[in-house]
């Protein structure tokens, strides 16, 4: 009795050193492969990204030139302006318009996609397309379909009697910034589209088979079944879909330079002008570091709230 | 009845893919049909939705006067490189955050997710220096370093669905049978998860391909330049010469769309067999 | 006229000097000397290529090489690359650009060259005022561009209107073109360089050219310049809608498809002859009307300029002895004419060169050539007017702050005297 108990004390000893060094092989193997993707972001983000708070801290004005120490001189004066707060307020705007935009396109691409009909395969394909050219492409695309003179919206607008004459989308501010929201979220609701039509081909078709036998509708299918389903894909996009939005620089840049009257200057608008317009390369990495903290603040809230709890046990 | 109702879901059905053809694929055939017109008809006042003329000089001009086949390789090479070192990176953190689950594997995930909240602009300046100070500014590396940070975090996650849906039951058989890590790594892991190194290959290859700002920025020379800066290029701002525009435009867009016309199944079916989650 | 001879001893001197500081490393390493500029279309990198290829073929100690960049990134990439060590040996320039490059400490001063080139060739004294200041020359002339008004004869004729040349006169006749399908000008209201200049155009017009006063403070808000933004307010309504995103190629494009009846422009010849009708007959240009608070027509003008940023004798030297090619009459027609009709020379013996008026296109516009060129005679540029140079323009328009003032009242709707007021407060920050 003694002896087999001693034995199985002995045992289980054994197995627990083993399973821990186990263990701890196998987390020391995880961290060296996670390490080459973290070095690698630790070169490209973290380094600049203490370069940038370094520079905030002097007073550099163009790229290049020296700068001499001026403690939180920068900070406040971004704090005391009034351009970067109304900036900060567009990109607010811009951030919820175009996740608005994007998300009920993306689920009602999704939503057909996920149909059954002739040339399904194919349409799953070219639904991307406006996500797989570049930029400037973009760009030369909505430009010769929006210009006054020849392009085929106004042409159309006024041969359907919808306006009397041709319409300039770029011309008052307000205009300027709707067209801008509407041609970035052209650009990239497919991505989203297709990254939700795979969430919702997971879904198991029983689920649904079960709630139509028990007369749901469909709209309450879509309540109760696809959209819980979804949530971890939702959470992600939710997530890294606000910080890319918020970062949108080259399609505004592209069209409208932050015009007309700064009507499109989101903060990465502003930190650009502010550092290669203005030359205050200085008070413009302020601006960054202040939105950088303000992003974080928002991803970490967004971690802790938004998070679906199956993801936080796992 | 249920005629009438399949009926009306069909009609339906095909009203909003018409719809969905018409915003995406409208704008395309209008720049292709555009792109062979005369110059005249180009600007002309009253727009004509099927070419009156066929012109080939807009491609030309395009491919004779300008280095457009050298910015496409260029954008080709750079693209390539970038997904390599992409899927590297990726699958093998995947691996370790997913399969390994050790200690603080979650806070490095959204570390890695969180590295989007840092503006491009941000980062414009430092890394100028930082490229520069080791010799790599206005070259093609360049570049695939900028690409591949931008791709890689966002590649993680997809590949999580991949990485999670293996049956440990798998790996523990292998192991038992006395396979080595690398080698449950690339017989068992690998395979398992091809669709998703698809899906991510494809993505970082169009987020290269899609590149203007630091490309912009960190080439100096017509050899080393990109598509998107070329055709930004041509675009010019004093004169609008939009046949050579809309040729420049279709030039561009053509080759990913072969290839995604190829490859494009594997983005959508890689991403659908994995069922992202 | 200089005698051919003593051109060509200067030639053989800047050769010795060449030879003699180079010679011994020339033997294994040619210097290399990289171009930037903004001259992006491709037949005009084409011509410059044509060009070096030759300077290169006849100096064997020289490798010249270019590289055409973009206006719109340039003013963050030029710097970078000088912090970096990655500058060329010569960089094109406006005169509101040299002052950045300066500030990064890259510029060479050039006044011995430019002496010794006004010597050869004659600049015009205008085209140095822009470049002199800090008791140095800071590049060297190489062309100039001035803004006129074009219009086809053909169809003022048929609305009887006769070209005008005061502001009621050019009101009127904007109200009279725009007819179904015709708007009587094309005018940008973009955040760029073109709208501060055909607003700088505006503003010389309206007796209000000087933004600064002698003692270098800002006399921009004026009851001239609010006329200014007054009257181009009044002219805008006759613009497309779609004005406000214009850069120089949209008001080309305009006036080529027959859309825009006037535009504002250095000129739209090439695009006239290659993308619209190309009948020279019709091509009309005239010097931009003025108000009756001045005598005569002015221009914003741009004299282009070459900047040195080598310190390096050998590289220097060679950069010279390129510059100092492309300036010989013989070669300069053909530099110029890189883009036939936008040129115009800034030197005397350039602007009787065969080699500038014997190029086809050059030959069938040339009376619209020789008004663009008188035309340039009453040019200026806003911060180098009145003899005087006050640098700090730079940062006023590197923000664009006059086409900034601009979008606020034709866009905004802001009373002009108030928006010019915010205007000059705008500037007064951008140079604090």
């Amino acid at each position: 009795m003694d002896s087999t108990g001693a034995t199985r004390r002995a045992r289980t000893g054994q197995r627990r050193a083993a399973s821990l060094r186990q263990s701890l092989s196998r987390n020391w193997l995880g961290y060296l492969l996670v390490a080459p993707l973290m070095l690698w972001l630790a070169g490209t983000i973290l380094y600049p990204l203490i370069s940038a708070i370094r520079i905030s801290f002097l007073d550099v004005g163009i790229i290049g030139t020296g700068g001499s120490f001026v403690g939180f001189e920068n900070y406040s004066k971004i704090l005391n302006s009034d351009k970067f707060w109304s900036a900060l307020g567009r990109s607010l705007l811009w951030v919820v318009s175009n996740s608005v935009i994007q998300t009920v396109v993306a689920f009602a691409t999704a939503l057909i996609l996920k149909q059954r009909f002739r040339g399904q395969g194919l349409a799953r394909v070219w639904v991307i397309l406006s996500w797989i050219v570049p930029t400037v492409v973009v760009v030369i695309i909505w430009r010769w379909l929006l210009g006054t003179s020849g392009g085929i919206v106004n042409y159309a607008l006024v041969a359907l009697g919808i306006v009397s004459e041709p319409v300039g989308f770029f011309g008052s501010g307000t205009g300027a910034y709707a067209t801008v929201v509407l041609i970035n979220s052209w650009r990239w609701f497919p991505l989203m589209a297709v990254i939700l039509l795979a969430g919702m081909q997971g879904i198991p078709e029983d689920l649904y088979e079960a709630a139509s036998v028990d007369g749901a509708s469909a709209g309450m299918r879509f309540r109760h079944i696809t959209f819980p389903s979804l949530q971890p894909v939702l959470f992600v996009m939710g997530l890294v879909g606000t910080l890319w939005s918020f970062n949108v620089f080259d399609v505004i840049w592209l069209f409208t330079r932050g015009g007309p009257s700064s009507a499109t200057t989101t903060v990465p608008v502003f930190i650009y002008d502010t550092a290669f317009n203005s030359y205050r390369l200085s008070r413009s990495a302020a601006a960054s570091v202040i939105v950088g903290v303000i992003l974080l603040i928002f991803a970490a809230l967004f971690i802790r709230f938004m998070m679906p709890p199956d993801e936080k046990e796992a | 009845m249920l005629d009438s109702w399949r009926l009306r879901r069909n009609l339906g059905l095909g009203l909003a893919v018409l719809l969905l053809m018409l915003v995406v694929i409208a704008p395309f055939y209008w720049i292709f049909s555009s792109s062979v017109k005369a110059p005249q008809e180009i600007i002309a006042q009253v727009p004509t939705l099927f070419p009156q003329s066929f012109t080939l000089q807009h491609y030309d001009n395009l491919l004779q006067s300008s280095a457009f086949p050298t910015y496409l390789v260029n954008s080709a090479i750079v693209a390539v490189l970038t997904m390599i070192i992409t899927i590297v990176l990726s699958s093998l953190a995947a691996y370790g955050l997913y399969r390994m689950r050790f200690p603080g594997s979650d806070f490095l995930f959204r570390i890695i997710l969180i590295t989007y909240a840092f503006p491009g602009i941000l980062l414009l300046v430092p890394l100028y220096e930082m490229l520069s100070s080791i010799g790599l500014i206005d070259t093609r590396w360049a570049l695939v370093i900028v690409n591949v940070t931008f791709a890689a975090p966002f590649a993680v996650w997809m590949l999580q669905a991949f990485f999670r849906s293996v049956p440990y039951e798998l790996e523990e058989a292998a192991a038992l049978d006395g396979a080595s890590r690398l080698r449950i790594m690339v017989r068992i892991m690998l395979p398992l998860t091809a669709p998703g190194i698809a899906s991510i290959a494809i993505y970082a290859f169009i987020t290269s391909w899609t590149e203007y700002m630091f490309a912009s920025i960190l080439i100096i020379s017509d050899a080393n330049r990109t598509v998107p800066v070329g055709l930004a290029g041509i675009i010019g701002q004093y004169q609008v010469d939009w046949g050579l525009l809309l040729a420049g435009a279709t030039v561009t867009t053509l080759p990913v769309l072969l290839l995604f016309g190829l490859v494009g199944r594997n983005f959508v079916d890689g991403l659908t067999a994995g069922a992202v989650k | 006229m200089r005698s051919p001879a003593s051109r060509l001893g200067f030639l053989l001197l800047i050769v010795v000097l060449v030879v003699a500081g180079i010679g011994p490393v020339a033997a294994q390493d040619p210097v290399e000397v990289m171009i930037w500029h903004m001259e992006q279309p491709t037949y005009r990198v084409e011509r410059l290529q044509e060009l070096i290829d030759e300077f290169n073929a006849a100096n064997p100690g020289i490798v010249v090489s270019q590289e055409p960049q973009n206006w719109g990134e340039i003013y963050t990439k030029a710097p970078a690359a000088v912090a970096a060590g990655n500058a060329p040996e010569i960089l094109f320039a406006i005169p509101d650009f040299t002052p950045i490059i300066r500030a990064v400490g890259a510029v060479q001063p050039v006044e011995d060259f430019v002496a010794q080139m006004d010597e050869a060739h004659t600049f015009f004294p205008a085209a140095l005022e822009s470049y002199s200041y800090d008791e140095h020359v800071w590049a060297v002339p190489m062309w100039n561009m001035a803004q006129s008004l074009w219009y086809r004869k053909s169809v003022f004729e048929a609305a009887g209107i006769e070209p005008p040349t005061t502001w009621d006169e050019w009101l009127a006749a904007a109200e009279a073109l725009t007819t179904d399908g015709q708007y009587g000008i094309g005018l940008p209201a973009n955040r760029n360089l073109y709208t501060d200049q055909t607003t700088y155009d505006f503003m010389i017009n309206a007796g209000a050219s000087e933004i600064y006063n002698e003692d270098g403070t800002l006399r921009f808000d004026n009851p001239a310049t609010v006329a200014a933004y007054d009257f181009y307010k009044q002219l805008y309504q006759y613009s497309p809608a779609d004005s406000s995103s214009w850069a120089w190629g949209e008001a080309e494009a305009c006036f080529a498809s027959r859309t825009c009846a006037m535009v504002l422009q250095f000129t739209v010849i090439s695009t006239y002859e290659t993308q619209a009708e190309g009948d020279a007959e019709d091509l009309g240009v005239i010097a931009i009307p003025h108000s009756d608070a001045v005598e005569e027509s002015g221009t914003i003008s741009y004299v282009n300029a070459a900047m040195i940023l080598t310190d390096d004798p050998a590289k220097q030297e060679a950069a010279y002895a390129f510059l100092s090619f492309l300036l010989e009459p013989e070669n300069y027609g053909r530099f110029l004419n890189m883009e036939p009709g936008l040129y115009l020379p800034v030197t005397e013996d350039g602007s009787t060169a065969e080699s500038y008026w014997q190029d086809p296109t050059v030959v069938k516009y040339q009376s619209q050539i020789e008004t663009m060129l008188e035309n340039s005679r009453n040019g200026m540029l806003f911060g180098f007017t009145g003899g005087h140079t006050f640098p700090t323009i730079a940062q006023i328009s590197a923000q664009n702050l006059l086409a900034q003032t601009l979008q606020s009242v034709v866009i905004e709707g802001v009373d002009p005297a108030e928006a010019v007021a915010a205007g000059q407060e705008a500037m007064i920050e951008a140079i604090e």
